[in-house]
């Protein structure tokens, strides 16, 4: 049973640290630009297959990767997407910057449909194997297993968020960037170059949720090009749940599902006697999403928003 | 029938926007609500038509309160009100912004409108002529089926207290109406207000313009820090030195601000040595 | 707003012509469809199902301005409902129509049942919240095997028939919906222009403003959801009834992303902009059938271009049904 539970757990702080990367670029690009990127979920199947692209077409073999083409399949992939997140910013959405709300919306599921079509068209719309990044090994803790494939993933996510914490609260271009999600107008009226914390947004975020493409697509060993949209909208639950805007709430969000969702799913055959089982467990993020929304829509830490505050102008 | 303000208080966090306010308003009368920024003046419009939650206190029109109730519920008991920053339905024609007024007496007949032809265009037809009579008064009428956004900045103002006026409202609350209007405008608006005063009605203008104020309004109630510092005719106001005070300030005040300032300069003019 | 040659400045001889053409091509289609091969006929006939759809969700999204993006959940509820009631899959066959009644009560109650908790919701929130909900939707059809036959779906389905007259063929269920695309269209314009279109105008385009005018928007909004659910029932059935064959495979959230686009890409809020962008998305995915994977690329792009390019579509919102009439006969 403590096997069974120490399991769980490393499995939901797993897969949790996958959504909080993921759930970073929603939060972050909301923060700036008050917009909800449906395309982000594709820049985590991005990553996975630009680690792939990278790991076959330049270091070759495989089978036979070093340490050094695993490093370098990652960081050239992550930072590869990371560049076109911005290229994807500055035609899709920034020509659509003083247009109504919905609209860099709308355009951000053309961009999704389109990203995900042309990943079809290149790679095969079939699920594709994917070469896990860490030697795998399994050691008992206590009774449950943990493999190094999971360790891994603590680490890089750890690493990755505490390097984007550091960046946000103590360089300079992390004081920009939360000058102008605290108030774009302001902002620029104080000659903050508001193009460049964007840029700096549409950077990080894609890099994040590529990070946590490759480590998801290790981690499952496999990819596929319809593969952000699930996680992508859990992502979003995450980053809503813990408070959209909030950079710490995307990560405690993603957290929570992760283990709402991984206690749910091992609970729910059990509480309704099998009638529901795990194929709910999607079910089960869409439902927490819709109850936080209804409850309290401004997420754990987010600050609310009064009604008094919000002007509801045309959205489009 | 009296609007009535009974200890009114608005609080965001710790910060009084209005203090204790109890007065109260009788139709046929035009009132004006100055003082200087930040007075409280749009936070009692605002509290009244019921886009502000009113923390404590009371608001009631015949009795019946108003706070408290959802904000077309507000509308509904008869008050309209214009906003500061104009807010008009952009995309809709002049017309149709003054005919959805008719949404609150009509919706129920949707039905029979849709589906019955004649029963709809004599509906159409009647709100289309009720809104022409409020368009012509206040000059529009050239404009009917322009969209309301098109319109020149001095129309969408008079546009927006058309709209309100669509309401047949009993209470009448204008948020600067007389803001970025020349002075051309500000003379035609002025006219057309005080031709609006009726024995059913009751005006509150929130104004800077104090010409507008002094020759429209026949009463005035002075706000200053959230609080009612004085209520009276406009003769009596402008005869009154609190009034006077909160406005220029004493002589004390202004010793006091430029006591500040040197003490601001010493205190620059230390960091700059220190750069240096 | 001054869009496009065919607004109001142009010419009153010009806007007839144009009135005419639009009309002539119409009456043309309508007309030659059933004498085209029946291949030709199902294409038309799911251009006329899309039309539907688009002027269901039309209501929600052009005229009400919320972003609803699980419409096909409504769609599917009329389908299934089909199914379930014509088929050996339970072993009933209620006659078409009553199943049409019902799949429209369904659906009303569906929507209102979503809408009640999520129309207090802010616009980005809602589209989000709906996207979830068609996912539900997708998901529990996929898995409640027992009853819907899960990924396999619904087979057999009944041939339809009105008063004893088997609708069938693609010709019949053509003027099926022929009819119903009429009738439907004409209710919802006329919706538009009545006070509670006018108010649903409103709420797009100042919400916190139409309260102040005494609307009370949530009903007006659960209005536009409730009437837009019953539209996509409708034609979920009628759509079960031409396949007679049902599946989950046909209400993923790309459905639902299509009819958006359609109606962005026609022009928001325009029963006509609605046909022309069906027409641009069904018709040319058909002509480009060599590209099949291309043409989903294709509509990516297209529609990422249209909305920084157009955002008010191709017809504009000024070009309704009334321009057409008062095109033809003068005035």
């Amino acid at each position: 049973m403590l096997g069974t539970f120490i399991q769980q757990t490393v499995n939901a702080l797993t897969i949790g640290s996958i959504y909080a990367l993921i759930a970073l670029g929603y939060t972050m690009v909301y923060g700036v630009l008050r917009m909800i990127n449906f395309a982000h979920g594709e820049m985590f199947m991005l990553g996975a297959y630009a680690a792939f692209l990278v790991l076959t077409v330049f270091v070759g073999d495989i089978g036979a990767v070093g340490a050094f083409g695993l490093t370098l399949a990652f960081f050239g992939a992550v930072i590869a997407v990371g560049f076109f997140g911005v290229g994807i910013e500055r035609l899709a959405y920034k020509p659509l910057r003083n247009s109504t709300r919905l609209a860099p919306m709308l355009s951000s599921l053309g961009v999704s449909l389109t990203l995900v079509t042309g990943v079809q068209i290149l790679a095969g719309p079939q699920p594709v194997a994917f070469p896990s990044f860490f030697p795998t090994t399994r050691y008992d803790l206590m009774g449950g297993t943990v493999t190094s494939v999971q360790i891994g993933i603590l680490v890089a996510a750890f690493v990755l968020m505490f390097a984007l914490y550091t960046l946000v609260n103590r360089s300079r271009m992390g004081i920009i960037v939360r000058a102008v999600s605290e108030s774009r107008p302001t902002a620029q009226l104080l000659g903050i170059n508001v193009n460049l914390a964007i840029s700096a947004v549409f950077f990080s975020g894609p890099l994040l949720g590529a990070a946590g493409g490759i480590l998801y697509a290790s981690y499952y060993g496999i990819m596929s090009p319809t593969m952000g949209a699930v996680i992508g909208l859990k992502a979003f639950t995450a980053a809503i749940l813990g408070g959209i805007g909030s950079i710490p709430g995307a990560m405690l969000g993603a957290y929570i599902l992760a283990f709402v969702e991984v206690g749910g799913t091992a609970l729910l055959p059990l509480i309704t006697n099998g009638v529901l089982g795990t194929e709910y467990r999607d079910v089960l993020s869409f439902a927490i999403l819709i109850l936080v929304l209804l409850v309290k829509p401004a997420g754990i830490l987010g600050e609310p928003v009064s009604e008094e505050s919000m002007v509801y102008k045309r959205e489009f | 029938m009296t609007l009535v303000f009974k200890n009114l208080r608005k609080q965001y966090g710790a910060n009084v926007a209005i203090n204790d306010v109890s007065t109260d308003f009788a139709p046929g009368l035009i009132y004006g609500v100055i003082g200087p920024n930040g007075a409280g003046k749009s936070t009692l419009i605002n509290m009244t038509a019921g886009s502000y939650t009113v923390s404590d206190g009371s608001i009631s029109l015949d009795g019946h309160r108003l706070d408290g109730m959802k904000k077309h519920q507000i509308a509904n008991s008869g008050i309209a009100r214009t906003y500061q920053n104009i807010r008009l339905f952009d995309q809709m024609t002049v017309l149709e912004n003054l005919e959805v007024c008719a949404y609150p007496a009509e919706v129920y007949n949707t039905w029979r409108e849709v589906l019955w032809p004649p029963y709809g265009r004599e509906r159409a037809a009647a709100r289309r002529e009720s809104a022409m009579e409020i368009l012509r008064f206040f000059g529009l009428e050239g404009y009917g089926d322009a969209e309301a956004g098109s319109l020149p900045y001095g129309r969408q103002r008079m546009l927006e207290i058309a709209r309100a006026l669509a309401m047949k409202p009993r209470v009448l609350l204008l948020d600067e109406p007389a803001a970025g209007l020349n002075h051309h405008e500000t003379a035609e608006l002025t006219a057309k207000l005080a031709e609006l005063r009726s024995p059913e009605r009751i005006m509150l203008v929130v104004e800077h313009d104090m010409d507008l104020v002094m020759t429209l309004c026949d009463r005035i109630v002075v706000m200053h820090h959230g609080k009612l510092l004085f209520q009276g005719t406009p003769a009596e106001v402008q005869a009154s030195s609190d009034v006077q005070l909160a406005y220029l300030g004493t002589d004390n005040d202004i010793d006091d601000i430029r006591a500040a300032a040197q003490d601001r300069r010493a205190q620059l003019g230390i960091r700059a040595r220190r750069r240096s | 707003m001054s869009v496009a040659g065919i607004s109001s400045s142009a010419k009153p001889q010009a806007s007839r012509l144009v009135a005419i053409l639009v009309l002539a091509a119409i009456v043309a289609l309508v007309a030659a469809t059933p004498f085209l091969p029946n291949y030709h006929i199902r294409v038309v006939n799911s251009l006329l199902i899309y039309i539907l759809l688009g002027i269901g969700l039309n209501i929600v999204i052009g005229y009400t301005g919320l972003l609803d993006l699980g419409f096909v959940a409504f769609y599917a509820v009329g389908a299934y409902t089909y199914a379930l009631l014509a088929s050996p899959q339970l072993d009933l066959h209620l006659p078409f129509l009553l199943i049409v009644g019902i799949a429209a009560v369904l659906g009303m109650i569906t929507g209102i049942l979503l809408g009640i908790p999520v129309l207090k919701l802010r616009g980005d929130y809602l589209a989000i919240v709906t996207l979830g909900f068609g996912e539900i939707i997708r998901i529990v059809i996929n898995n409640v095997d027992w009853l819907t036959g899960g990924p396999k779906g619904i087979a057999r389905l009944d041939k339809a028939s009105i008063l004893g007259v088997e609708i069938a063929r693609p010709v019949e269920i053509y003027w099926l919906l022929l009819v119903t695309v009429f009738l439907v269209g004409l209710f919802v314009w006329r919706l538009e222009r009545s006070i509670l279109g006018k108010a649903w105008a409103a709420i797009r385009e100042d919400q916190d403003a139409a309260r102040g005018i005494g609307i009370n928007t949530t009903n007006a909004k659960l209005a536009a959801f409730a009437t837009s659910a019953t539209i996509g029932a409708i034609a979920g059935t009628i759509f079960a009834a031409s396949q007679r064959f049902v599946s989950p495979e046909s209400f993923t959230l790309q459905e639902s992303v299509l009819i958006v686009l359609m109606i962005v890409i026609g022009g928001i809020g325009n029963i006509l902009g609605i046909v022309a962008g069906a027409a641009i998305l069904i018709l040319l995915p058909e002509l480009l059938r060599e590209f099949a994977e291309w043409r989903i690329l294709f509509l990516g792009i297209l529609m990422v271009v249209l909305i920084i390019v157009r955002p008010a579509g191709i017809v504009p919102r000024t070009f309704g049904p009334e321009k057409l009439i008062r095109g033809l006969f003068g005035k």
